[in-house]
């Protein structure tokens, strides 16, 4: 239930100075992919810890839960789109 | 005097005329109570670090994360147990609040968490807890600010059941 | 008229109970229901419709229509015919003027008729406008089901418990209880629940809830249980859904007369109460349990007139007359029986709501003339009626006689749905809103399946292309109270709260905390802190280790501010930003170690902040350590030019200016209780802020309210916080600004390193450094000593030019003071603008340096 907090979509933070609109891009834009999503959740009233997970959003089934990798993985990897058909 | 000491009850000392006093956060909150034992002034450290695994199987430990876990013991042994544990040792005594309560039934208006398999970390009366058994009976350790509303949802409970 | 005892009756005979009807005592038996008992004695008008006060008797017996539904003790809805017989109840008739038999608002129905078709309240009572609130307080009073007592308070008391188990059986009847049965032999953990009284025998091996009613499937296995005074969250691996199936009311002209039955209600009046439904009867059926009621009428001596099966015939005409609304004759075919029994049914619909809520897929069965759940989700199973499997049925035809009440709960009659077809609401979705078909107590259970019918009908084409309507939860009635529970609001309290309360603070909200706004004087309290010492409990701040080989990096990257070159026992305030450069929290740091350093936030802010530094952590996987110590640590501070000899009394740690400087943290004992000190500018006064554990709380404060009585130490709250830090310019994160603020425009552009390489927020504030500010926060004194409120507008040339965000009155600087944003061009010092106060236009000058010591000389002394 509220266990766990959704904490959003994982982004991509720019890895060098951004224009304004890349900036705003990150700031205030999300995907919000029809499909698999890639995404932060906490274990707020448990372990409190950071985790992320795979989700298809129509469907709501979660494929996939892991640890935040090691230090390597920094920027995030692309979410994982299968072909959505236009609606 | 080490850096973290102002964490921990134990390096109080009685010196220069001062008698320093300890309170449970949960004393004014207990009183006329029944069936609840306040476990408040028992000694908890936080340990972090990948050492959490091999703690000693002597200790009261309760593994929360595989590098997070709350150990807890008497609070004379604190100052002592900071040194020896591996990792990051922090003496959270204060930070947590603690209770031990009897009977499934009552848990059960308290709490969601699936009761047969603790130790687990949950919502307790509505604040964030961690709930193990011990000998029978449950005990939950919960931050010591929400102490006098988990009390009295505690008790409010009990009268339910009365 | 009570039969002689029935095999299988529910009645204790040797048990005598009486409750009162109307004022006038009633007779039960044990076992007995409120409505079985009235029925026993002679009572056959149960209430009046919700629209046109049409009398209506009882029809399904078993919880699921709306006419039996009476208000006892003061509690309104109450459907009597499944309602246990409490001995003493006070049993009312509701929305009646006068009596059941005479209902004065029955002319609603008479002459009122052609004035309320459906969605009659669009179209007339609009104009003259003014007069809506009388019409609605004319159709409340009019239409309606029960009333509540808004003054009665809170009676009863509703507690909420959760399950888990393997098994959820919803559903009593024989295949709920085989499924029960066979997994509780299965070795599984199961729990079956009922909705009515009745069933509550226990089980073999599982437990058994009756009352119990389901009120929704939700993900996760999640199934609240409405059983009475106790909310049952239930969570099972499997549900079982065995519902069974609703016998359909047939709609013909006459339907609604007193007399009509379902074939159930009949059963259960001869089976479980021995009493006899009606003398002579006329039965239309559609299917084989249905047809079984022929038994009981013969057993209970009714005479049977006639019997339609409607597999074999399916007449042409139906229709039942009534006097006074009372059956009194059926005709069917031309043939006219006089009768005062009437039991009818179409084809009996499975109750697969719940099953549709888990997310089923329900398909229309033209063979059964029904509706059935086709595919089932996962962990969900359905057994017995409700998937159909009820024997040979005929479809029902949608209407005899183009003419009767389609819902009996809304009083929908078929032409209300013609109607609402001809005026364009061609969808069954649209037609349940205008008409409110199916919205009523039954919830569509006797109504659904039937509307559907006519619209199929009237539209040409046949009831799967006309489709259902959504099934939500609640699937049964519940009282709020029963959701709502018990109402704990979890506060915070700090280790010295009770100290506060002894002393007679008032305690205030912030946030989840109670806090104490004062002890009986603020500008007082302020004031003995400029000339003695006042002490504060801050125990509230947020406070966080942050320990590891990165932790000085991980603070560089996370806050504008510089803190690498942070020395060992040195404190900081910091502003933590966002990465779209707005404020977030603020704070100080103070660096306890090479590699750990000691946090402090907002009360407020506390959560946000931790979780904040938590989720970069998880981003960047740095080698650091967060430890949440807010509870851990009860913090005093300890504020005044007394501060020092006070603090001297109780401490060997030097104090002296020269020994302590301002923004040094120390390690120390203070009176025997092992301390951090921090010694930063808080209320604008030399202080110290003490951090210690908190379960010495209680004695660390009354230790300084002792030791330091002579030197005039006075506990001070939030209220004289405010006005202290408001005459050195202090902000307050969310008061003065707001999610759009930055660091930059809040007047604190120092706190932004720009030449460090990366930080949250960097670029951001790079581009509104370019951009400029839109508006700045600067302080403010007022010309006249009006005290502006907070949110108060600047007016400029009659626009709005800016808000204040902070307003006090200052007793030490006799000014109102405060913090406005104004656009750059007048926040110039000295600067004059005005302020609407009341109406008025007050004027104002801009004061950019701290109002009291801008020099800092009282902290640094």
């Amino acid at each position: 239930m509220n266990e766990f907090a959704y904490a959003g979509e994982v982004t991509v933070r720019p890895t060098s100075a951004p224009g304004l609109r890349e900036l705003n891009d990150y700031v205030y834009f999300r995907r919000n992919v029809a499909g698999v999503q890639r995404e932060w959740w906490h274990h707020r009233f448990g372990c409190e810890l950071w985790f992320l997970a795979e989700r298809d959003t129509r469907t709501n089934e979660v494929l996939r839960v892991e640890l935040p990798s090691a230090p390597e993985a920094k920027a995030a990897p692309e979410p994982v789109l299968p072909d959505t058909p236009a609606a | 005097m080490s850096e973290l000491a102002f964490l921990s009850p134990g390096e109080a000392r009685a010196a220069d005329g001062f008698a320093p006093a300890i309170s449970s956060p949960l004393a004014r909150a207990l009183e006329g109570a029944r069936g609840i034992r306040d476990l408040s002034l028992a000694g908890k450290l936080e340990v972090r670090g990948p050492d959490v695994e091999w703690l000693a199987a002597d200790l009261d430990v309760i593994r929360i994360t595989p590098a997070r876990a709350l150990v807890v013991c008497a609070p004379e042994e604190c100052v002592e147990l900071r040194r020896s544990l591996p990792g990051l040792v922090v003496d959270v005594t204060g930070a947590l609040a603690g209770i031990v309560l009897e009977g499934a039934g009552l848990m059960r208006r308290l709490t969601d968490l699936d009761l047969s398999t603790l130790p687990a970390a949950g919502k307790f009366a509505d604040v964030p807890a961690l709930v193990s058994e011990t000998e029978g009976s449950f005990r939950i350790f919960f931050p010591q600010e929400y102490g006098h509303s988990v009390i009295e949802a505690v008790r409010d409970a009990q009268d339910g059941l009365a | 008229m009570r039969l002689p005892p029935q095999p299988g009756e529910r009645l204790d005979r040797s048990r005598a109970l009486v409750f009162s009807f109307r004022g006038k005592p009633v007779h039960a038996y044990g076992g007995d229901t409120i409505g079985s008992a009235l029925f026993a004695a002679g009572q056959r008008v149960f209430s009046r419709s919700f629209k046109y006060h049409r009398p209506r008797g009882l029809l399904c017996c078993s919880g699921s229509c709306p006419n039996c539904m009476m208000t006892v003790d003061g509690t309104p809805n109450v459907r009597v015919c499944v309602e246990p017989v409490r001995p003493g109840a006070v049993v009312e008739p509701q929305n009646v003027l006068g009596s059941l038999e005479r209902d004065l608002l029955a002319v609603t129905d008479k002459i009122g008729r052609p004035f309320t078709p459906v969605g009659f309240y669009y179209r007339t009572m609009i104009r003259p406008r003014r007069f809506w609130p009388l019409y609605e307080k004319f159709l409340r009073n009019v239409a309606g089901l029960g009333r509540v007592d808004k003054h009665r308070g809170r009676t009863a008391r509703f507690d909420t418990e959760h399950r888990r188990v393997d098994v959820l059986v919803i559903g009593g009847g024989r295949s709920g209880r085989r499924a029960a049965a066979d997994a509780a032999a299965r070795g599984e953990l199961v729990l079956l629940v009922d909705e009515n009284a009745g069933a509550a025998e226990p089980g073999e091996g599982y437990e058994v809830v009756a009352p119990g009613r389901a009120l929704g499937i939700y993900e996760g296995g999640l199934v609240p249980v409405d059983a009475g005074s106790v909310l049952l969250r239930v969570r099972a691996a499997q549900i079982v859904v065995a519902t069974g199936a609703v016998e359909q009311p047939l709609v013909f002209p006459g339907n609604d007369l007193v007399g009509v039955m379902l074939p159930d209600a009949a059963r259960r009046l001869i089976r479980d109460f021995s009493l006899k439904p009606g003398d002579r009867a006329v039965v239309v059926a559609a299917d084989d349990k249905a047809l079984t009621i022929l038994d009981d009428l013969e057993r209970a001596g009714v005479e049977v007139a006639a019997t339609i099966d409607l597999r074999e015939h399916d007449p042409s005409e139906l229709s039942a007359e009534g006097r006074g609304g009372r059956l009194r004759a059926v005709t069917v075919d031309g043939a006219r029986h006089e009768c005062d029994l009437l039991i009818a049914s179409g084809s009996p619909q499975p109750a697969y709501s719940l099953l549709a809520q888990a997310g089923a897929r329900i398909e229309y069965d033209a063979g059964r003339g029904v509706f059935l759940p086709a595919t089932l989700p996962p962990g969900v199973e359905a057994v017995g009626r409700v998937t159909g499997e009820v024997g040979a049925i005929a479809p029902a035809r949608a209407c005899y006689g183009g003419e009767g009440f389609v819902c009996i709960c809304e009083d929908v009659a078929v032409k209300d749905l013609k109607r609402a077809l001809a005026e364009g609401f061609d969808s069954i979705e649209l037609a349940k809103r205008y008409t409110t078909v199916t919205m009523g107590p039954c919830q569509g259970r006797l109504c659904h399946l039937p509307s559907i019918r006519l619209y199929a009908h009237e539209q040409g084409t046949d009831e799967a292309a006309i489709g259902t309507t959504t099934a939500r939860p609640p699937w049964a009635p519940v009282t709020l109270g029963l959701l709502a529970g018990r109402t704990h609001e979890p506060a915070k309290r700090t280790a010295l709260h009770h100290r506060h309360e002894e002393l007679g603070a008032t305690i205030m909200w912030t946030g989840a905390w109670r806090r104490p706004h004062s002890y009986g004087d603020a500008p007082a309290e302020a004031q003995n802190v400029h000339e003695a010492v006042g002490v504060i409990d801050v125990s509230t701040l947020g406070k966080l280790l942050v320990a590891g080989p990165d932790a000085a990096a991980f603070l560089e990257r996370l806050y504008p501010n510089r803190y690498g070159d942070l020395k060992q026992g040195r404190v900081r305030y910091g502003v933590l930003s966002t990465d779209a450069g707005r404020i977030m929290d603020d704070g100080t740091i103070a660096r306890l170690g090479e590699d750990r350093f000691y946090v402090t936030t907002t009360s407020t802010g506390a959560e946000a902040v931790v979780g904040w530094f938590e989720w970069w952590n998880a981003v960047w996987r740095m080698d650091v350590e967060i430890v949440d110590l807010t509870g851990a640590v009860a913090a005093v501070n300890v504020a005044g030019p007394r501060a020092r000899d006070l603090l001297g009394r109780l401490t060997s740690t030097d104090v002296s200016n020269e020994g302590f400087r301002y923004l040094d943290a120390r390690h120390g004992h203070v009176a025997g209780v092992p301390c951090l000190m921090l010694r930063i500018g808080f209320v604008g006064e030399l202080g110290y802020e003490l951090h210690f554990p908190s379960l010495h709380g209680e004695y660390l404060w009354d230790t300084l309210l002792e030791r330091g009585a002579d030197l005039g130490v006075r506990p001070f709250g939030l209220e004289a916080q405010r006005i202290l830090r408001l005459e050195k310019q202090h902000i307050i994160v969310g008061q003065d600004t707001d999610s759009e603020s930055n660091a930059l425009d809040a007047n604190m552009p120092w706190i932004v390193k720009f030449d460090k390489e990366d930080f949250v927020g960097k670029w951001a504030l790079e581009h509104a450094r370019e951009r400029g500010p839109r508006e700045l926060l600067v302080g403010f004194e007022m010309a006249n000593g009006t005290v502006p409120p907070e949110g108060g507008q600047v007016v400029r040339s009659g626009r709005p030019s800016g808000r204040v965000t902070s307003s006090r009155w200052s007793r030490e600087l006799g000014r109102a003071i405060g913090l406005v944003w104004l656009p750059p061009e007048l926040a110039q010092e000295d600067a004059s603008f005005e302020i609407r106060v009341d109406g008025r236009l007050e004027p104002a000058h801009v004061r950019l340096r701290p109002f009291f010591d801008p020099e800092g000389e009282k902290l640094r002394a």
